[in-house]
């Protein structure tokens, strides 16, 4: 069974219909990735599963139950941890705050269990240790980036939502962080990343799914999505040379 | 030196009813903090306290520090009701159906009080018996003490409860961003019932403590509000160091010009600070730029 099923949902942004049935599933243990061109509707999908955006039309399981009529804190509790695009950092609190609110659905940690965590989360990502009581505004984009993915594993999460983490990150640390994605997932983290970086979200990811305007297009593995002619015209930077 | 004892008396004064301003500013601050709107409706908490107050003490003979703690506890029940009744149902409207929504609960509570208590104004006990103490001729008013060392434990306690306790990062969360908070499994809308909860025991507390100063009535709410409203704007919009600053400068400035320049006008002055300050420092004092938010 699967541990997160989409059955044809349909999600309305306004008047505009940003998904249309979409399909999808995610395995135990799996990370799987979504690719799109912008305003495919990969943000959409991941806040339908959280929660953001209640579906029109459809159903979405988690764990063997239906979780589309509530509401994000609910859905949050049952360990789905959401890190949305634009990191979303609590501008005015601390790193370490920031990080410790990842907790939130865990109930009251005693002190020392909470300062461990913390210090694990900068075992993950040490560049960010040393602002640890910086503000979060003060951070530069990657290490928002960090910080955000931190405070989304801190809710030891079943399932991870990563939407768009590469984005406007040098190579380097975009590397970095794949390297990070691909240890969590190792830990038993099943990940379901939202990427425009197709060639990195292949490199790391089981299955691939290509979103087309608000409904699938493909389906596969990493091999069969880079052997896609179609897919390698659009998302992948050119033809086969 | 009398000229100079005689402006201790007044900027002891001027302090105390500052800091009646300040705990009805930090009310406000906070509201608008965690909402994005502000509560026309404040000045009427610290009107409830006192009201509360004179019903328990005066009207049902409850000793003193129970009728306190039962005015506290009734505004902290108002505070639920208030958030439910006047914001909840709008929380996902623009800031100007709440903004009216307040002003509304405003007119409906003085008017609610009008009609059990009456318009005469009803005076109210100090907290302590003594007068005051006589300091080197400075002669400091045991309600006025009484006020400064209350508002001084509540910007103490506050400031702990937000910046050392997980609850108080989870309001800060929740006023920086509610959907971040929502997906972190915050408890939004509970967070958001705490802040009325607090804000309205704020604003009671401070209508209990001026009570015995300006007599409780209807009215004595809308003036607080007021003078608190320019102290936030004083202070720097939205900012809580500024509130508690904001409000003890009003404070003073309004006793001092009333002392040196003339009674009558007392509440004028306070309304030209804010315009000096519009005019020439709109920001406040410890305000940043403020960008409109999205």
């Amino acid at each position: 069974m699967a541990l997160l099923e989409l059955k044809g949902v349909a999600s309305y942004y306004g008047n505009v219909q940003a998904l249309k049935g979409l399909s999808l599933h995610v395995n135990q243990g799996e990370l799987v990735t979504l690719l799109g061109a912008n305003g495919a509707g990969k943000s959409t999908t991941l806040k339908t599963i959280s929660g953001l955006v209640q579906p029109a039309q459809g159903e979405v399981w988690f764990e063997g139950r239906p979780i589309h009529r509530l509401g994000p804190e609910a859905i949050a509790k049952l360990g789905i941890s959401h890190v949305p695009e634009g990191r979303r950092i609590f501008p005015g609190l601390t790193v370490r705050e920031n990080i410790m609110l990842g907790t939130s659905t865990r109930g009251r940690l005693p002190r020392a269990q909470m300062a461990d965590e913390v210090e694990q989360m900068f075992a993950i990502f040490p560049e960010i240790k040393k602002f640890e009581n910086a503000l979060g505004w003060t951070l530069s984009g990657g290490q928002q980036q960090m910080l955000a993915v931190a405070r989304g594993l801190m809710a030891r999460p079943k399932l991870l939502l990563l939407d768009e983490p590469s984005l406007g990150l040098a190579p380097l640390i975009v590397q970095n962080l794949f390297g990070t994605i691909r240890e969590i997932r190792s830990l038993g983290t099943t990940i379901l990343l939202v990427e425009q970086n197709a060639n990195m979200a292949l490199s790391v990811a089981d299955r691939g799914y290509v979103l087309e305007t608000g409904s699938l297009t493909v389906e596969g593995t990493p091999q069969d999505l880079l052997d896609n002619e179609e897919v390698r015209a659009a998302y992948l930077g050119g033809h086969h040379g | 030196m009398q000229v100079l004892f005689d402006n201790l008396q007044v900027l002891f004064q001027g302090l105390a009813l500052g800091s009646i301003y300040s705990l009805v500013a930090l009310g406000f601050v906070l509201i608008i903090r965690a909402t994005n709107v502000v509560n026309f409706a404040q000045g009427d908490f610290a009107m409830l306290g006192a009201y509360s107050m004179v019903l328990f003490f005066t009207g049902l003979g409850w000793p003193y520090w129970v009728s306190f703690v039962g005015a506290l506890a009734a505004m902290a029940v108002f505070g639920v009701i208030f958030n439910y009744g006047v914001y909840y149902p709008l929380r996902h409207r623009s800031f100007l159906p709440v903004v009216i929504s307040t002003l509304g609960a405003s007119i409906f509570l003085q008017n609610t009080v009008l009609a059990v208590f009456g318009p005469q104004p009803r005076p109210l006990e100090k907290v302590l018996a003594a007068d005051g103490v006589n300091i080197g001729g400075v002669f400091l008013d045991s309600q006025y003490l009484v006020i400064l060392a209350v508002t001084l434990a509540l910007v103490l306690f506050t400031y702990l409860f937000f910046e050392h306790t997980l609850l108080g990062k989870k309001l800060q969360a929740t006023s920086q961003d509610k959907d971040m908070a929502r997906l972190l499994g915050i408890p939004v809308a509970l967070m958001i019932s705490i802040t009325f909860i607090y804000s309205a025991v704020l604003g009671g507390i401070a209508g209990v403590l001026v009570g015995p100063i300006l007599f409780v009535s209807i009215g004595m709410g809308s003036i607080i509000a007021l003078k608190a409203f320019a102290a936030t704007i004083i202070g720097g919009f939205g900012d809580v160091t500024g509130a508690i600053v904001g409000g003890l400068l009003l404070g003073v400035i309004e006793s001092m010009a009333a002392y040196h320049i003339s009674v009558p006008y007392k509440d004028a002055y306070a309304f030209l600070a804010l315009f000096i300050f519009l005019l020439f420092r709109p920001s406040g004092i410890f305000g940043e730029k403020v960008s409109e938010k999205a």
